[in-house]
């Protein structure tokens, strides 16, 4: 199982669980190494005084602020000595509607699991996941972990308590200064937009999507290792503005309806060169292009352009 | 003043091209300390230096490698790294729709603001048709030279986006193995839970909570500042209640 990040007790009015804090996000992606050019050796990072040029020891550093351009210089005992009282508590201080919590304010999302195996413990936690899983609400709490304080929202998740930790009110900016755009739509174009959004809806299914940039990303350094040739794709060019927005949002319906790839201009079969790779690659393998894998991005557009 | 964009591209809606601009949503209020050598408060410089040689490395001597078996590594240059990030460049395609509260908490990850830029009517026609329909878009982004899954949904006046998690990025419960004990709850305790659930259900207002830890090392600071005496106490551990109806009984 996961690493405990944090254990501690949720505390539910008079009812303490004694619970363990465990990720529920996974690193998957590939980490680089800074290596010297020159000898490929690793890197490494070293303290350096700035003031007396020579190494310095981790037990020899310190936390420093600047307040108003004094230096304040704290140690991990003062900083302990401010964190809240029940420092190894979740306090369940309320409960609120999960849909009135912008998801603006998620941060990182963890697990709360039950600490140990005591009979007490694991009923008084199957109790919560019962009772939570019933509603719709999540429940609000604050807790320290390291040298923070953090919000949590709780709720249930498969049989089992999560915990997202969130921001701060004063952490997430106003969306005032952000410019919003020009004309109010026309009810036509609107009922268009609308009748395209339906026509292109689908259920939230995560499993359909697949991180492409961590394939890609393997395959390059497939291909390093075995000294092959690496091709740098050429970006997709930003498209200008359609000259006719009504024209442009009929056609977009009428390929919707028509079940077409929904950039298909009248005059033709689209611009296959808007494609990414991989949907060409698709194409070429439905339409069954022989060699298809070895071809660049732009072979591909001339080998699907030649079949039509 | 206005904000400074980060980005800016198109997002497409069928044969709709919206440009946009993104703005960064959220910031860290977190107190952040620099490192100082605590003998004479002097700061402490992170320096790069080669393990084999001992020897300090100028920034422009360093390169990326990905370790493909101990010790041995595949070294890619900057042109290699960005031929992962794939074609799509400045434009974000929604190709799909779906209903925005149907994203679970767990698959977000970070949220920018989207802004309109020169030829601003297709935005308005967009946030207001994701706006009418409570729908999200989802879509591709690059940024960085990374791809990202997004969603892009209305939020107040303006449009937010918001990175995703991938599915096999996120842990499942069955990746946990929780044991379930051999007892179930009674239906008086999940009534008397259920009663404090309600007792303590509110409308969520993000201003009702502050962080109160932020204040308090921002207090600590001030004090030591002054030069006053830190006073190190320590903390309490709750005490485990052992009668489960009891202790809920006691609660409502």
């Amino acid at each position: 199982m996961a690493r405990a990040l944090w254990s501690g007790s949720l505390s539910f009015g008079l009812v303490n669980v004694p619970v363990q804090l465990v990720s529920a996000a996974r690193d998957l992606d590939y980490h680089f190494n800074e290596l010297h050019g020159k000898d490929n050796a690793r890197i490494e990072q070293r303290r350096y005084c700035s003031e007396e040029d020579a190494e310095v020891l981790w037990e020899e550093v310190a936390r420093s602020f600047d307040l108003d351009g004094k230096q304040v210089i704290v140690r991990d005992e003062e900083l302990a000595s401010v964190q809240p009282r029940k420092t190894r508590t979740i306090d369940v201080e309320a409960f609120v509607d999960l849909a009135g919590v912008d998801p603006i304010y998620f941060d990182h999302p963890y697990f709360l699991v039950p600490a140990g195996d005591s009979e007490g413990t694991l009923r008084a936690y199957r109790l919560l996941v019962e009772v939570m899983g019933r509603t719709e609400r999540a429940a609000l709490g604050r807790f320290v972990m390291r040298t923070k304080e953090y919000l949590g929202a709780m709720r249930v998740r498969d049989g089992a308590l999560t915990l997202t930790t969130m921001r701060f009110h004063d952490e997430v900016r106003p969306t005032e200064p952000v410019p919003t755009g020009g004309k109010k739509p026309v009810k036509k174009a609107l009922d268009n937009a609308i009748a395209v959004i339906e026509e292109l809806s689908t259920d939230w299914d995560p499993e359909s999507y697949t991180d492409c940039y961590r394939e890609r990303l393997r395959r390059v350094i497939d291909d390093k290792r075995k000294r092959r040739k690496i091709e740098v794709p050429e970006p997709e060019k930003q498209p200008a503005p359609a000259p006719d927005l009504m024209a442009a949002l009929e056609r977009t319906l009428q390929n919707a309806k028509a079940g077409r790839d929904i950039r298909t201009r009248p005059d033709g079969d689209g611009d296959l060169s808007e494609l990414s790779k991989e949907e060409l690659d698709e194409r070429a393998k439905e339409e069954g292009i022989r060699g298809r894998t070895k071809m660049s991005k732009k072979e591909l557009v001339e080998a699907l352009s030649d079949g039509d | 003043m206005a904000p400074r964009s980060i980005w800016n591209g198109t997002v497409t809606f069928g044969l709709v091209n919206v440009p946009i601009k993104l703005y960064t949503a959220t910031e860290s209020k977190t107190v952040r300390f620099s490192e100082v050598h605590a003998k004479d408060g002097a700061k402490i410089e992170h320096r790069r230096i080669c393990s084999k040689e001992g020897k300090e490395v100028d920034y422009d001597e360093v390169v990326k490698g990905y370790e493909v078996e101990p010790d041995k590594y595949a070294v890619l240059d900057k042109d290699e790294i960005k031929a992962a990030a794939g074609d799509r460049g400045k434009v974000v395609h929604l190709q799909e729709f779906v209903d925005a509260g149907d994203i679970d908490p767990i698959f977000y990850e970070k949220t920018y603001y989207v802004g309109s830029r020169d030829d601003a009517d297709p935005y308005r026609l967009l946030h207001e048709a994701l706006s009418k329909t409570g729908k999200a878009g989802v879509g591709r982004f690059t940024f960085h030279d990374r791809e990202y899954l997004i969603a892009v949904r209305a939020l107040g006046d303006a449009l937010a986006l918001h990175t995703l998690r991938f599915h096999d990025e996120v842990v499942t419960a069955d990746d946990l193995e929780i044991d379930s004990g051999s007892r179930k709850p009674s239906q008086q305790e999940v009534q008397m839970a259920n009663k404090l659930v309600d007792t303590l259900y509110t409308e969520f207002k993000p201003r009702d909570y502050e962080d109160t830890y932020r204040e308090a090392v921002l207090d600590l600071l001030e004090r030591k500042a002054r030069g006053d005496e830190i006073d190190l106490t320590e903390q309490e551990e709750p005490e485990q209640g052992d009668d489960l109806l009891a202790a809920l009984k006691a609660s409502v």
